[in-house]
């Protein structure tokens, strides 16, 4: 079958050995790759109930069925692994050429286990692997790794990097793949814990599809659709994602001063519109015709411009509305591996508890060169960056104040104000990776009308819709295709995409069948973690505290109806426990699948 | 809820897309329906024209429910689709008489449709055939026609299946003009057409 190589490299760090392993066919399908097959792997092999930083916790890098090929976005990587900031099983996704240069290879899959006693950085070829000395590397920052593995392996080699969050094991660090990032979750500490700095892959052979005829043809309607959508087409490329700015602030769904607010006065200033000013050009992933990376000019210079989200965390939530300060903070957030959502977010919680009397310093005094060196204390365990660098949950447990937290399941909310989008906060709810947007992004039917617009302060019938999110952004982030192509197409277009890539006569209904499978088998991990009903929720102030005032006033999030309408739904039961039934017509009756 | 049911039902009544009587409407909230009631006239609903029951279990409500209740409820168990419009459009409902599957001609029916199969049944109406045959066919399609019956379509919300109804019925006026203009022959516009009966 074409799609896959059906091979898995794995790497024992401890004894430095990695050997071939064969991917059965049924695993493939039944959890396409990269997510699926990273929480697959980590759920049968029962590595799931580890501490995420332990010697034996796994590390998988996955591509998908349609990684190299001519498919759109289809140049994105997939890690996942044990989140030290959640506890939960956690993957996260990155456009780059990582995963093309490993189905290049000859691997669907690379898993990590062990750890080296000295820092290493693992290279593997389609003839080997060899663990290479990085102790001089410890402690750089992600431009200078990049730039000295660069030299040391050839500009053909794809490298992923830790940088110094990682290293350190703050909860906040990223995993660096060029100028984009796994980010969210921590997945930079548990390569740092392994001692790992960089994995550099080589491999050129082909990536082929079974019917390139038919292949060719749908990916042609789905760039006429990526070409048409507005979102996709102008808003995207034209402002890259901080077009997201003025259109969220001006429904009252932008969360401003740690979620105290939900409108911020001054988002002009860190706005897509803002940002347009500044805009040298345009950075597309490999294979990706929407390029909403954006260069930017700085001190007469072109550098990476800020995404969305951090753009709200550094503006909006914590305060510093001034492009020019976020563009630096991201460029710094960047270097030192740390994940700018959860770092700014952080920040902003600190900025509030400091304001309540409940801790000693004010993250922003100084400024933004202030700011600047608390981050960098971050991600070197440094002074007053030891209580702000495992994250908010930790800072607020920490000083009494567990309710300044802004976070779910221990990772911080992002850039959308449940309060004014209602299933938005269920999705957080239950997300099972914790407070993101990315598992269920109701802010597109509720806010952007996407696909049609509905009502965004009703609870009712919301479930449907965020499990039919949910499933099939599982489904797109094991064929690991970029989320935003979710804005223009639907799910018979991905089908179409794999069945005539692989040869698989698979169906739009089957590959959200797929999906829900991979839903099930993380849930099913977290609840082996401990993690249940009691914790899909919310932070007390969205439930408890309405919205101030603008157009979301009066709101809190409805959530306990939407969580027992989504369990129904599901199929689980009232403890947010999958049912036998539910397990057995997903095929995860009785022990889960064997041992890969 | 009702509201959409309301507003949705009158302007398919207005468009034409059903008769006075015909057509009906629902949505999946969970593991219950929401289905308009037998014999309501969509383009005047009224609350008590919107009848609860179970997406697997009979209740006592299955006696108001539409008598398509049987096809809704195969079509929620076959997909994932949250809302099913089934309309009597006229042109759409000629042109499955004669054709295994529409296939659009124009720009909106092209982009949004590709092709719309056509699935045939002896008993046509509130049956067990069309319960098992019409499903497989919205897999992967967000619309399918039953010969001689009407259109059966599906979405995450009633407004867009509604939106794929009025556009199949526009597609397929657009072909019998055509034909009434003695061809079926188009001069080709659309990059890729070739392959959008193989949809």
């Amino acid at each position: 079958m074409k799609g896959w190589t059906g091979r898995l490299l794995r790497v024992d760090l401890s004894a430095r050995r990695a050997r071939a392993e064969e991917i059965p066919a049924g695993v493939l399908r039944d959890y396409l790759g990269g997510r699926g097959l990273g929480a697959h792997l980590l759920y049968a092999s029962g590595r799931h109930r580890l501490d995420p930083l332990a010697a034996e916790a796994a590390f998988v890098v996955a591509t998908g069925p349609l990684t190299g090929t001519r498919a759109p976005t289809a140049s994105r990587t997939s890690c996942t692994a044990l989140s030290p900031l959640t506890g939960t099983l956690f993957d996260a996704n990155s456009g780059g050429l990582f995963g093309i240069r490993l189905k290049r290879a000859g691997y669907d899959a690379l898993w990590v286990e062990g750890a080296a006693d000295t820092p290493v950085v693992v290279v593997v070829d389609p003839d080997g692997v060899r663990f290479d000395p990085a102790t001089e590397l410890w402690g750089m920052g992600n431009r200078a790794v990049r730039a000295a593995l660069r030299g040391r392996y050839g500009p053909k080699a794809a490298v992923l990097t830790v940088g110094p969050a990682g290293e350190t094991g703050s909860r906040l660090a990223n995993v660096a793949h060029g100028e984009r990032f796994f980010g969210r979750g921590g997945l930079g500490a548990v390569l740092g814990a392994k001692r790992v700095k960089a994995l550099v892959v080589r491999g050129d052979g082909p990536v082929g599809v079974a019917d390139p005829q038919g292949f060719g043809f749908v990916v042609g309607e789905c760039r006429k659709w990526l070409a048409a959508h507005p979102i996709t087409s102008r808003g995207l490329p034209g402002f890259g994602t901080a077009v997201l700015m003025n259109v969220v602030n001006a429904v009252g769904a932008l969360p401003a001063r740690n979620f105290r607010q939900s409108r911020f006065g001054r988002a002009e200033a860190v706005s897509g519109e803002a940002l347009r000013e500044v805009t040298t050009g345009r950075k597309a992933c490999p294979g990706c015709p929407i390029a909403c990376g954006r260069r930017v000019s700085l001190d007469g210079r072109e550098v990476q411009g800020p995404e969305f989200e951090t753009l709200w965390s550094f503006g909006a939530d914590l305060g510093l509305a001034d492009l020019e300060t976020v563009i630096r903070l991201n460029l710094l957030c960047n270097d030192l591996g740390l994940d700018t959502i959860s770092a700014g977010a952080t920040l902003a919680a600190a900025r509030e508890l400091w304001e309540e009397g409940a801790l000693d310093f004010d993250p922003l005094e100084g400024g933004p060169a202030g700011v600047a060196r608390l981050l960098e204390a971050m991600a070197r365990a440094e002074g007053p960056g030891e209580l702000l660098r495992h994250g908010s949950d930790h800072l607020a447990r920490t000083v009494g104040r567990p309710g300044a937290a802004m976070t779910v399941k221990g990772m911080e909310l992002p850039a959308y104000d449940p309060r004014g989008c209602q299933g938005q906060g269920l999705a957080y709810a239950t997300s099972n990776r914790g407070g993101c947007h990315l598992r269920s992004y109701m802010v597109a039917p509720e806010i952007l009308a996407t696909p049609k617009r509905v009502d965004r302060f009703a609870w009712s019938g919301k479930a449907g819709l965020v499990i039919v999110q949910q499933n099939l952004n599982a489904a797109v982030d094991s064929l690991v295709l970029c989320r935003f192509t979710g804005f223009a197409l639907s799910e018979g277009y991905y089908a179409r995409l794999v069945r005539t890539a692989t040869g698989w006569d698979l169906d739009g209904q089957e590959l959200l069948t797929v999906g829900e499978r991979i839903y099930t088998v993380e849930r099913l991990a977290n609840l082996d973690r401990g993690l249940g009903r009691d914790h899909d929720t919310l932070p007390r102030r969205l439930l408890d505290e309405p919205v101030p005032d603008g157009p979301s006033a009066g709101h809190t999030v409805r959530l306990d109806p939407m969580l027992d309408e989504y369990y129904r739904f599901r199929g689980w039961d009232e403890g947010g426990r999958p049912t036998a039934r539910k397990l057995a017509r997903l095929g995860l009756g009785g022990p889960e699948a064997a041992d890969v | 809820m009702f509201e959409q049911f309301r507003e949705i039902g009158r302007d398919l009544f207005v468009a034409g897309l059903i008769t006075s009587h015909g057509g009906n409407m629902s949505v999946r909230l969970g593991d219950r329906i929401v289905i308009t009631r037998r014999g309501a006239m969509l383009g005047r609903l009224r609350p008590e024209d919107l009848v609860e029951t179970g997406l697997e279990a009979d209740d006592a409500m299955v006696t108001l429910a539409s008598t398509e209740l049987v096809v809704h409820r195969a079509i929620y168990r076959a997909t994932s689709a949250l809302a099913i419009v089934h309309t009597h459009p006229l042109h759409a409902t000629a042109l499955s008489l004669v054709e295994d599957a529409i296939v659009p001609v124009d720009s909106e029916g092209s982009y949004l449709l590709h092709r719309v199969p056509v699935v045939a049944a002896a008993k046509t109406v509130g049956s067990l055939e069309v319960a098992r045959i019409l499903p497989p066919a919205l897999r992967d399609h967000p619309i399918a026609v039953l010969r001689g019956h009407g259109a059966f379509a599906v979405g995450a919300l009633l407004e867009e299946a509604y939106m794929v109804s009025t556009t199949l019925e526009a597609s397929a006026r657009i072909l019998c003009i055509l034909r009434s203009l003695g061809t079926d022959r188009i001069r080709e516009y659309r990059e890729g057409a070739d392959r959008y009966d193989r949809w």
